[in-house]
């Protein structure tokens, strides 16, 4: 009697419950979407209308102080940057200069690093922890922490030159030398791109290893022929991340080398050219017009890399999924 | 007493102490408070002096809260576009010459003649060099503080260099001759490029301004004064160039040598190869006394140490004399400007503060003195106590007068970076002087014919 007053009592809360878990399963989708919705509506305000803001602003000449719509000029913008602005050819090469440098070399650094760090040794945890902190050290501060490493008279890394015989170099005075400090600069952020490397290379498989090793295959040979290969999705991840940061370059030159670009503007990048037409020059629509530009050139050079992925990344499932 | 008590303490009588506050300028003032943001670059060094003088403003004018918002040097572009472009922008906003007429014929900011006229302001008190600059098309846009002139014109020399190299201490150069003779006398080369230096005669950045600065001081012009025709690529023009290339290779060995010499230091911030007796000869603008003195405060004091002398000409020309430039230089030609949204009664809160600051005795002309360095306005340098706060005053007077006015318009940045990027390629060799003159030229007069072209159509 008791036992079944005790049901009939905790039965209208089950049902509640039920009630609940069926109308939670009904509307899964709809659930989805309203979790999504606060990442969405990020990207609409802050990313989708920007953007598309910018590519009408590309098509007028709307300079500072436009009041109302501002005038539509068609392409003009576009037809001045490929006919007559010296400084677009300019900012490209010196921007295509250091990506061509300071991708690879940031990915071969991190990669080497990764390798290392992903040995079994005593203490790895706090050796992990040492390669990543410089990474989270903004990037101003980092800068300007470069500014006085490379200062000419009294910079750390001349003085140590003249200490084992090599002529000091001008590192940020010289439009030679500009360029490849910027290089040299840009390995110091490699921690992002090396604990991806890390988490790609402990989630290969010990038996691989055990395997190639039965087979009397060499240190060498397991890096040629399994890490390596199984790595490439996690390389053609960072490259892709690195191309597209490496295009944006620009507070480090805007830091050690003013809006000038240093001498000769041997370190014009192209985003600062994009930032003096707008803040220096005033001229917003043509700002606007460099920077689709740039957009365009990620995008298809992303989609390159994207197609040619096919030859060169390695995804194990879809091999297996085919055998 | 509980720290946690402590703090709700400390709270409350933080809050009580707003509270009245807060009332005493509602009771000063009869009708609403307004409030005006003021957007400025006088930098954290000098906010306290600035604070005193928005107080003696605000003690004057009740009515109106000034807010003083002192902005970081780095990114001024940025934030000083999106401000004035914004819908919301400051009351008052600083800006240099060039952007004051980028703003003006942006529509962004209004012309003051009306206020002035309303006011009553006496603009003959200003230096006409001073005031004349800040008219565009006729209409005044702003009140100047500082002084425009005074930028190019003024180098502060190091005696006791002078002495030990065997040069009377009390007659420093005059002209470009007298420059080269002492400058080399006095440098000290080293593996790592110049450990002592003379001087330099190019910009450490912007090198088109000490072009034009030297160019003025051989008889040239850098513009015609209506501002249409570009006249730097002149004989004299490409003379003074090729002196400058020639200084620069032969004295200090090399450009790049100057520029290390001089990285990742700044006279205001104390770590600048005078302090250390490494330069002899130092081009300075009229706010370095006033960082002299502060960062060095015993070597400020010490007359026998240093001097002021005029900017040498050159002694080769017969027509060329001492000369500075005013207008010219990017960072030069500060005017408090009205932005055009604002209600007019904000507008006229804000010409007020801007007559304050430019006029006023406890206004612009007490917060320069404070910096030892001169006021645009001619009354406020007459003080004789000038010559006690800077010893050097009768040399700063000189300067002033002997400064011209030069001719620019709202696209003097875009041309500035071209002679710049001319400059370098003489420097570094990739032109001959002339040739990099005469190419910058070409393509800076066109622009600045396009810019004529579309104003003229405009205004028609």
């Amino acid at each position: 009697m008791q036992a079944s007053l005790k049901q009939q009592q905790t039965q209208p809360d089950t049902t509640w419950k039920l009630r609940l878990q069926e109308w939670w399963f009904r509307n899964r989708a709809l659930i989805g979407f309203a979790f999504i919705f606060p990442w969405f509506a990020g990207f609409i305000i802050f990313d989708a209308a920007p953007f598309i803001y910018n590519l009408y602003l590309s098509f007028t000449d709307y300079q500072i102080g436009t009041v109302g719509v501002p005038p539509w000029i068609g392409l003009e913008n576009y037809i001045e940057i490929f006919t007559d602005d010296k400084l677009f050819g300019k900012s490209m090469y010196n921007t295509v200069y250091y990506l061509g440098f300071s991708v690879p070399l940031r990915l071969i650094f991190a990669f080497l690093i990764a390798l290392i760090l992903n040995l079994r040794v005593r203490g790895m945890e706090l050796y992990r922890t040492l390669f990543y902190v410089p990474s989270v050290v903004p990037l101003v501060a980092a800068t300007v922490i470069f500014a006085g490493f490379l200062n000419t008279r009294y910079g750390f890394l001349n003085q140590f030159l003249v200490l084992i015989g090599v002529t000091p170099v001008r590192w940020l005075s010289s439009p030679d030398a500009i360029k490849p400090s910027l290089i040299l600069i840009s390995l110091w952020g490699f921690g992002g791109q090396m604990i991806i490397f890390l988490a790609g290379l402990q989630s290969i498989p010990d038996d691989l290893y055990e395997a190639a090793a039965i087979d009397g295959g060499t240190g060498w040979h397991r890096l040629i022929y399994i890490t390596i290969p199984l790595m490439t999705p996690t390389i053609f991840f960072n490259l892709l991340l690195g191309l597209i940061g490496g295009f944006q370059i620009f507070e480090q030159v805007f830091i050690l080398l003013d809006t000038n670009g240093g001498p000769l503007q041997a370190g014009l990048v192209y985003m600062l050219h994009v930032y003096n037409k707008a803040f220096r020059d005033f001229e917003f629509g043509y700002s606007a017009a460099l920077s689709v530009i740039l957009f365009l050139i990620i995008f298809v050079l992303t989609l390159m890399v994207v197609y040619t992925s096919n030859r060169w990344v390695f995804y194990g499932d879809a091999q297996d999924d085919e055998s | 007493m509980k720290v946690s008590r402590l703090i709700g303490l400390a709270i409350a009588v933080m809050m009580l102490l707003s509270l009245g506050l807060a009332p005493t300028l509602a009771q000063d003032c009869d009708g609403e408070v307004i409030e005006l943001e003021f957007m400025n670059w006088w930098g954290a060094a000098r906010e306290a002096l600035m604070d005193t003088l928005i107080g003696h403003f605000e003690a004057e004018n009740p009515c109106i809260r000034v807010i003083n918002q002192v902005q970081p040097w780095d990114n001024r572009a940025e934030l000083l576009a999106t401000a004035a472009a914004s819908s919301n922008p400051p009351g008052i906003i600083m800006s240099t010459r060039p952007e004051t007429y980028q703003f003006a014929i942006s529509g962004l900011i209004i012309p003051i003649d009306s206020f002035v006229e309303a006011h009553g302001t006496d603009l003959s008190v200003f230096y006409d060099g001073e005031i004349g600059l800040q008219y565009w098309n006729g209409e005044l846009y702003g009140l100047p503080m500082p002084t425009a002139g005074g930028l190019t014109s003024l180098y502060i020399y190091n005696k006791d260099m002078l002495r030990d190299a065997g040069f009377d201490p009390e007659a420093p150069p005059k002209t470009w001759q007298e420059l080269e003779e002492m400058s080399a006398a006095i440098t000290v080369a080293d593996p790592m490029g110049v450990d002592v230096m003379g001087t330099q005669v190019i910009g450490i950045t912007g090198g088109d301004a000490s072009f034009v600065s030297w160019l003025y001081t051989n008889n040239g012009r850098y513009s015609s004064d209506d501002g249409r025709t570009l006249l730097f690529n002149s004989p004299e023009g490409i003379e003074t160039l090729e002196w400058m290339v020639n200084f620069t290779n032969n004295i200090n060995g090399g450009v790049e040598n100057v520029t290390d010499f001089f990285q990742d230091t700044a006279f205001a911030q104390g770590d600048h190869p005078w302090y250390d007796n490494q330069l002899a000869f130092l081009r300075i603008n009229t706010s370095f006394y006033g960082h002299y003195n502060v960062n060095d405060p015993e070597g400020y004091a010490n007359t026998s140490h240093w001097g002021t002398m005029l900017r040498p000409y050159n002694g080769d020309n017969p027509d060329a004399t001492h000369a500075g430039t005013t207008g010219y230089n990017y960072s030069g030609a500060w005017a408090y400007t009205i932005p055009a949204v604002h209600p007019p009664e904000k507008q006229e809160a804000a010409f007020k503060f801007a007559e304050f600051i430019g006029v006023h005795p406890l206004g612009g002309c007490a917060f320069l003195f404070a910096q030892s360095r001169p006021s645009p306005v001619r009354e406020c340098n007459e003080n004789p106590a000038y010559y006690e706060v800077n010893p050097t005053w009768s040399v700063v007077l000189e300067g002033l007068a002997t400064d011209v006015a030069v001719s620019i318009t709202p696209v003097q940045g875009q041309l500035a970076e071209i002679l710049a990027n001319a400059i370098e390629e003489a420097l570094f060799a990739v032109k001959s002087p002339a040739d990099a003159l005469n190419d910058a030229h070409a393509e800076m007069q066109a622009l600045l014919d396009e810019f004529w072209a579309e104003f003229d159509a405009e205004n028609m």
